[in-house]
């Protein structure tokens, strides 16, 4: 893919992340390397205890690794203070959850708007912003509604609104449709899917392997490290002999 | 700047929705706020509404009158004055030996401008006939209709009289007297009736009893019927309303002292002159009497102490409120993490909570305020006995208020924000729990305050005598001691490896999160700690009032006593006693009377005298003696004699208990003596014999005589004492027995038998009774005789003997109750708390087999635990500072008493000062035992036995 060329949006350089010590010990990633450039999803595979979710948490500067680097838009985020990483969630990095994404006590385009209006941008200019956002996903019509006012699906799509919205290029998702039943979850999916084709860089976790088809890749991790990469093209079948091994 | 304001912006919609979300937390909050403010602004606007400007206050003394000219009763000499006209002294120099200071009448009308319109006010007062009986009320008569007076008395009903046989009375005086607008009026001893006319009212004293009637009409007639009963005549004062054109400058004003008359000017009022020009204040000891800078910035400590204490205590109520709320939205502000809020961002959310609660609670009680004030405002003023200037409002003293509302609302909120924003997002997201550290190094500075405090507040009460050092030094401690909680109530998590299963839950859930367990706690105790040494001081106090309190006669026995208009009731009142108390034995009691017998005591009326029991010289204390230089005796000696003189049986004092009576002396018999309890034999058989009792040694002449000296011409026997010279007066001996032992006489230094006093020529006239009762007097008899003596509208002076009565009782009640509100309120916060933290261990509890009233009970030991470690801190930090004010108090007396024997003054050969210190083990036992008790069980009654099925976290 051209995408290819480009310099990638998130770049993991030899992560390890060790939780504990001595007897407790637990080795949750074991030098992953990872490069994920504009335009490309890529979904994360693996069973329960693979370290999935820790290796989204480090790639978005929630938790930090015990070694190695992490790139996000060439900073390395590693050597970042709290605030930093805060202002860099706030420009870069965008989250989506299994669920309870959205703050309850915020409408839709609220919260689309949370993270500019932290930024210290004004409220009208952020909420324009949001609606813009909004209505880019057909979502104009969810703008006023309260998350308690709004099916699941709709949530999910709220937040990938939110994790998209100013200059946001990096979307962090971890198993967006988890709580969703395959219906919903594939037109969350179709969603994220068509912002990365629209230009954003996409990492899902998920252990859906009809969910994974979704994306330009998938890593499958076991113990903590990369047991193996696949390009879309042979993704399904691939996917199918992996399903089986995991 | 503009980038803080947009993030806080977005900080405060989220905590003004989530406000709105929880309304049940947000109300009880806002509640705790909002109910002080509503207090202090309501009495800001009750203080500033009943503050009069000059030209108001001038209306209601002048009415339209540009002045008010008064006679100082300096007998004419120039004066000086103030400008309000409230203060004046003579002009020359009469301080002077030699000088007598000048007195009598000066006609004011003389200083009265020609051309100007006068009005007479004077007022003297009558004993009226009331529905129920008389009633002594001042009678003013001014032209109230005339437009020179309006302003002065505000007309209710009816009109003001106008024709001499017309009255109108104040609202007050008929509601006490059960008359109304049309009824017949008339007075005791006076023939004349007068119909009243209309109601009114004086503005700035709603209370007073008085009536009204056209300049001549009452009070001149009225004098001269009482005098022609041989009875004293009113005294009448007169003041003159003058309205001149152009009104009376000060220059003027000062011109009219000159003649000896003492000015009320509106102008000078509304413009006075500055300081300078006001040879008042030039004069030694009459500069202004302003309160210095120091007391002022102690008043000002005071205030900022209770308010600031208040505050502390709102803030720790209010703490833990915030607390749950960003504990059950923290899956929120994790939210808010993960979408790039800074450390900062979770803070302001969580601050915004208590600006959005604040200015709510400010809003509110101010508004409440605003609107309470104006809707009771008839009431206030009939409460504050006086008519409001206006409705006045003051925006930036409310908007103090305000201020104070929202900082208390921000500050409670600091340390939940802080806490919260502590929390690393992914443990807000995945609602991962740990154990909350608690700052470290809080419970050392507060242990370092402690020590300070306790440090300053024993040197306050040991080595100095200095209330503010033992106050401030606790009020360190106690801040210390509150600070150091968390680090305490870790001290009482040791206990709970010997409880059962829920307690014990309950006492580690506590100990391991003491972030939310401390400022419950620390409320409890702040709140327990103000109770028990306010108790612990009061019960002292009473302690040694009860120790201290001298009898004013036998228990059970009373005194009734009537001086005025020549003892004309006493047979009324000596009945109604018989008729509504219990009485034993009745002894009635007579005085001496010199002069004309319609005198009262020390009456100073033309034919009026009085009597003196006379004490040798030589039985005088050598340390009161009257020096002919007027020097200070005492100085002859040097401090061991002093010391000495003290306890030597001539300076013994009359210690001031009892029945007061003109010289100590009552004419009565036998029965008297059985009423003061005096059992000596020998006292009554020389009553009998025509002697004088004497209980007071000093006035017992060698010879055995006790010598009463009659005053006919008290101005002249004044003069002599000014002049040391011997009182002159004819001088009457009787031989005297002094009653053995010194049986406590209460007051009474000798009496004398009628039939003696009518064989030495004394006249005598009836004073009252002495009784002793069966049993003690209840309530409704008391009421019984009281009605009944207010119906004969004497000035009756009644003393019932019921011992030592605690006083403070209802207040110490009062604060116990408040402190177990305050606990039961506190406690019930750190368990909400609890709860919502609790909810994955309750969930555990139950899947491993636990039966739902293990809910219950683990929310009632919650509940319990937090408010058993409040009250026992409490207890603790409470008893200290009374003790340490005690300390200082006893201190202080000891010092007074040993500078008085030093200096031999009277009264110091009294027993040294009694200073108990008494803990009030039943408020002690209340508060400790009955209120976790009491917090516990309602917590575990109000919680329900089954949690919310799937409730989840982020909600």
């Amino acid at each position: 893919m051209s995408t290819q060329q480009q310099q990638p949006v998130l770049s993991l350089r030899n992560l390890t992340r060790v939780h504990g010590s001595g007897a407790t010990e637990v080795h949750a990633l074991r030098g992953i390397d990872l490069d994920v450039h504009p335009g490309e999803l890529v979904a994360v595979m693996g069973p329960s205890g693979s370290g999935k979710s820790t290796l989204l948490t480090i790639a978005g500067g929630l938790d930090n690794p015990t070694s190695g680097q992490v790139f996000v838009e060439g900073t390395d985020i590693t050597a970042l203070g709290i605030k930093g990483l805060a202002a860099l969630r706030r420009r870069s990095i965008g989250y989506v959850f299994q669920d309870y994404n959205l703050i309850p006590a915020l409408t839709a385009a609220e919260n689309v708007a949370l993270p500019r209006e932290l930024d210290g941008i004004s409220a009208r200019k952020a909420r324009a912003e949001a609606l813009a956002a909004l209505a880019e996903m057909d979502l104009g019509q969810l703008a006023d509604r309260f998350p308690d006012e709004m099916s699941g699906g709709q949530q999910q799509r709220v937040a990938i609104a939110r994790a998209l919205v100013g200059d946001r290029r990096l979307v962090l998702a971890d198993e967006p449709t988890g709580a969703l039943d395959s219906e919903t979850g594939e037109s969350v999916l179709a969603l994220l899917r068509s912002r990365c084709d629209a230009g954003a860089a996409g990492v899902m976790v998920t252990h859906e392997p009809r969910f994974a088809a979704w994306a330009d890749r998938v890593v499958f991790l076991r113990d903590g490290a990369v047991v193996d990469q696949t390009i879309r093209s042979d993704a399904d079948s691939l996917l199918a002999g992996r399903a089986a091994q995991l | 700047m503009t980038t803080w304001f947009h993030s806080w912006r977005a900080a405060v919609r989220i905590a003004r929705r989530d406000a709105w979300r929880s309304k049940g937390r947000s109300f009880l909050v806002l509640a705790m706020i909002a109910l002080p403010i509503l207090g202090v602004s309501a009495l800001d606007l009750t203080v500033r509404s009943a503050e009069l400007t000059p030209a108001q206050r001038m209306e209601r003394t002048l009415g339209a009158a540009d002045a008010r000219f008064s006679d100082p009763r300096t007998g004419g000499v120039a004066i000086l004055q103030d400008p309000e006209g409230e203060m004046h002294t003579p002009a020359g120099d009469y301080d002077s030996p030699g000088k007598s200071w000048p007195d009598g009448p000066t006609d004011v009308t003389k200083a009265i401008p020609a051309g100007s319109a006068v009005l007479t006010d004077s007022s003297g007062s009558a004993k009226l006939t009331t529905r129920h009986g008389l009633l002594q009320t001042e009678v003013r008569e001014l032209a109230a209709a005339d437009p020179v007076a309006r302003g002065i008395m505000r007309l209710r009903e009816g009109r003001f009289p106008e024709k001499n046989g017309e009255i109108a009375a104040t609202t007050r005086f008929l509601e006490s007297s059960g008359l109304s607008v049309g009824s017949t009026l008339t007075a005791r001893g006076f023939d004349r009736a007068y119909v009243i006319s209309g109601s009114y009212e004086l503005p700035s004293d709603l209370t007073a009893e008085q009536v009204n009637a056209l300049p001549g009409a009452f009070l001149a007639p009225y004098a001269k019927a009482v005098e022609k009963a041989g009875l004293s005549k009113p005294d009448i004062s007169t003041t003159y309303l003058v309205k001149k054109a152009g009104g009376f400058t000060w220059n003027t004003v000062q011109a009219i002292n000159a003649k000896g008359v003492l000015v009320t000017s509106r102008a000078v009022v509304l413009d006075p002159p500055a300081d300078s020009k006001v040879p008042l204040y030039q004069k030694e000891d009459w500069g202004t009497y302003e309160s210095s800078g120091g007391a002022d910035a102690a008043a000002l400590a005071a205030v900022g102490t209770v308010v600031g204490l208040a505050m502390l205590e709102i803030c720790l109520l209010a703490g833990p409120a915030f607390a749950v709320g960003a504990r059950r939205s923290r899956r929120q502000l994790g939210l808010v993490g993960a979408n790039g809020g800074a450390r900062s961002h979770i803070r302001a959310i969580v601050l915004s909570g208590g600006l959005v609660i604040g200015v709510a609670a400010a809003l509110v009680g101010i508004v409440l305020a605003l609107i309470l004030t104006f809707a009771l405002r008839p009431l206030l003023e009939d409460y504050m006995g006086q008519r409001f200037g206006g409705f006045t409002v003051r925006p930036l003293e409310l908007l103090a208020i305000a201020a104070l509302a929202v900082l208390t609302g921000l500050l409670s909120a600091i340390i939940p924000a802080v806490t919260a924003s502590r929390q690393t997002v992914l443990a807000a997201l995945t609602g991962r729990r740990g154990v909350r550290r608690s700052n470290r190094v809080l419970p050392l500075i507060g242990f370092g305050a402690v020590l300070l405090g306790a440090a300053v507040a024993l040197y306050g009460s040991v080595v100095s005598d200095q209330f503010v050092l033992v106050a401030g030094g606790s009020a360190i401690a106690e801040l210390g001691v509150v600070a150091m909680t968390p680090a305490l109530v870790g001290l009482f998590g040791r206990a709970s490896r010997w409880l059962p299963l829920s307690p014990r839950l309950a006492l580690r859930d506590a100990v391991r999160n003491r972030g939310r367990t401390a400022p419950a706690v620390a409320a409890v105790l702040a709140a327990v700690a103000g109770t028990v040494a306010v108790s612990t001081y009061a019960a002292s106090r009473d302690a040694q009032s009860l120790a201290e309190y001298r009898a004013s006669l036998p228990y059970g026995a009373g005194a009734v006593l009537v001086t005025e208009e020549g003892g004309r009731d006493v047979p009324a009142v000596r009945d109604a006693v018989q008729r509504t108390l219990p009485v034993d034995v009745r002894a009635d009691v007579f005085r001496i009377a010199v002069g004309k017998p319609g005198c009262d005591p020390y009456g100073e009326g033309a034919g009026c005298g009085r009597f003196e029991v006379v004490t040798p010289p030589a039985n005088e204390c050598p340390l009161w003696v009257s020096t002919p230089d007027g020097s200070d005796p005492a100085e002859k000696y040097t401090k061991e004699q002093r010391r000495a003189l003290a306890k030597d049986w001539r300076c013994l004092s009359h210690d001031g208990n009892g029945i007061y009576v003109e010289g100590g002396l009552l004419v009565a018999d036998a029965p008297l003596l059985k009423v003061l309890g005096i059992d000596d034999p020998g006292a009554a058989k020389a009553l009998a014999d025509g002697k004088l009792l004497s209980f007071h040694r000093p006035q017992v002449d060698r010879n055995g005589a006790v010598g009463i000296k009659l005053i006919t011409d008290p101005k002249a026997a004044d003069r002599a004492v000014e002049q040391n010279k011997p009182v002159p007066g004819e001088l009457k001996s009787f031989p005297a027995y002094q009653v053995p032992g010194s049986p406590d006489s209460y007051g009474v230094q000798s009496v004398l038998s009628p039939a003696a006093a009518k064989a030495a020529g004394l006249t005598t006239v009836p004073l009252g009774a002495f009784f002793s009762t069966d049993r003690i007097p209840s309530t409704e008899q008391r009421q019984k005789l009281d009605a009944e003596i207010a119906k004969l509208g004497s000035n009756v002076e009644l003393t019932v003997e019921q011992g030592w009565v605690d006083e403070n009782g209802l207040v110490l009640l009062a604060l116990a109750v408040f402190a177990g509100l305050v606990t039961i309120g506190a406690a019930g916060i750190a368990t909400g708390l609890a709860q919502a933290d609790a909810e994955a261990d309750l969930k555990t509890l139950a899947a491993v087999g636990a039966p739902p009233r293990v809910r219950r009970m683990l929310s009632g030991f919650q509940c319990g635990v937090v408010a058993a470690m409040g009250v026992v801190l409490g207890s603790a930090a409470g008893v200290l500072p009374a003790v340490g004010l005690r300390l200082t108090e006893e201190r202080e007396q000891m010092r007074f008493y040993q500078q008085a024997l030093d200096s031999g003054w009277g009264g110091a050969g009294d027993a040294p000062p009694y200073v108990p210190i008494v803990v009030p083990w039943e408020t002690l036992a209340a508060l400790l035992v009955a209120v976790p008790l009491g917090a516990a069980l309602l917590a575990a009654l109000v919680t329900r036995s089954r949690g919310a099925l799937a409730r989840r976290a982020a909600h």
